[in-house]
């Protein structure tokens, strides 16, 4: 790696790194509630849908919508691609942080 | 605004904070967020431990306890109580503690689903079905045994079949804590049968339901610690090794 790591647009606003950070949370193959990720996150539905639905153009997010029952529920969870470009963008935020540890050996 | 960097114009007006557009301050300032959050949600997510064990704790403190007060060893009578109430008070506080994980489980694992609510589901039919099991053995089998034989059947039983599942949860989950709880639960469900009618509910008692106890502080305390640790090593090195533990 040479040169500053390039932050990904996407998730280097902070909105959306804090929604990419609780979803990352979750284990592999999971999903959570749109009601519940809202509560974690304190945002309004407004605002957490328009953050939702860039990280879903990247890619990066997975919106299902489904049924419990009779009610309409709408799940989302990270895609492989999202959660990638997460680990990518810590990485990438450690390096410029500590340089010396990631580019150390030549 | 310099609009020094690429400032293309944004298509439309968000319902959004100006501020959500904003990029960290700085890296620190980027990773504290991350790990903020990641508190948070692992916070959100995860049951309180102390609400999981305490109740079928002091179930077995309590309810075993009494037990042993009623129907000491070799027939002695510690306390006179009523015959009946040892059973009844172990059987209300075993049925509000399954009550009490129920509402806790739903409200911390609700609303997540896919592979962790499948594994929670099947576990918690495992035990169901299992305890349906013994339970209708054991039925048919203790009435023709001596009450203090069928006594130590139904208990040694029940408390054997808690701490293999305690053990199988540990291997589902990969935790050791969880795990090693399973191990204690058998290892005194065994010292406590070879002990004998009486003994067996003092063990169970003392050892398994104060055990449960100690098990539920210590899980919390270590929980917080984590938590306190994700904030901690900051700016270390092993990324996401919070999370890929969990």
């Amino acid at each position: 790696m040479n040169g500053p790591p390039e932050l990904d647009p996407v998730i280097h606003a902070q909105a959306r790194l804090r929604v990419t950070a609780t979803l990352a949370t979750l284990h592999h193959g999971d999903r959570i509630t749109f009601p519940r990720l809202q509560d974690i996150l304190q945002m309004t539905a407004g605002n957490l849908s328009v953050h939702l639905r860039k990280l879903e153009e990247a890619g990066y997010v997975e919106i299902v919508k489904t049924h419990h029952g009779r009610t309409p529920t709408t799940l989302v969870g990270l895609t492989r691609r999202g959660r990638f470009a997460f680990e990518e963008y810590t990485l990438a935020v450690r390096a410029l942080l500590d340089p010396a540890q990631t580019e150390e050996k030549p | 605004m310099t609009g020094n960097f690429s400032h293309e114009s944004t298509d439309e007006p968000d319902p959004t904070d100006a501020r959500d557009e904003l990029p960290p301050a700085d890296p620190a300032a980027a990773l504290r967020l991350i790990a903020d959050q990641q508190a948070e949600a692992a916070r959100r997510l995860s049951p309180n431990l102390l609400w999981y064990y305490w109740p079928w704790g002091l179930a077995w403190l309590i309810g075993f306890g009494l037990f042993f007060l009623r129907f000491g060893p070799d027939g002695r009578v510690f306390v006179d109580l009523p015959t009946w109430l040892p059973l009844l008070v172990l059987l209300a506080m075993l049925v509000a503690a399954g009550i009490i994980s129920g509402i806790v489980g739903g409200r911390t694992y609700g609303q997540v689903t896919g592979d962790s609510q499948r594994r929670g589901l099947w576990y918690g039919l495992s035990w169901g079905l299992g305890f349906s099991g013994i339970s209708a053995v054991l039925g048919r089998v203790a009435e023709h045994l001596p009450e203090d034989i069928a006594g130590l059947l139904w208990a040694g039983v029940a408390v054997g079949l808690t701490g293999a599942l305690h053990m199988a949860g540990g291997a589902v989950w990969l935790d050791r804590n969880l795990f090693r709880l399973g191990v204690w639960i058998s290892v005194i469900n065994i010292a406590g049968l070879i002990a004998g009618p009486g003994w067996h509910a003092l063990v169970i008692s003392v050892l398994g339901g104060g055990g449960m106890l100690a098990a539920g502080v210590l899980f919390l305390i270590r929980d917080r610690r984590r938590g306190q640790a994700v904030t901690a090593g900051l700016p270390g090195t092993a990324s996401g090794s919070a999370r890929s533990a969990r």
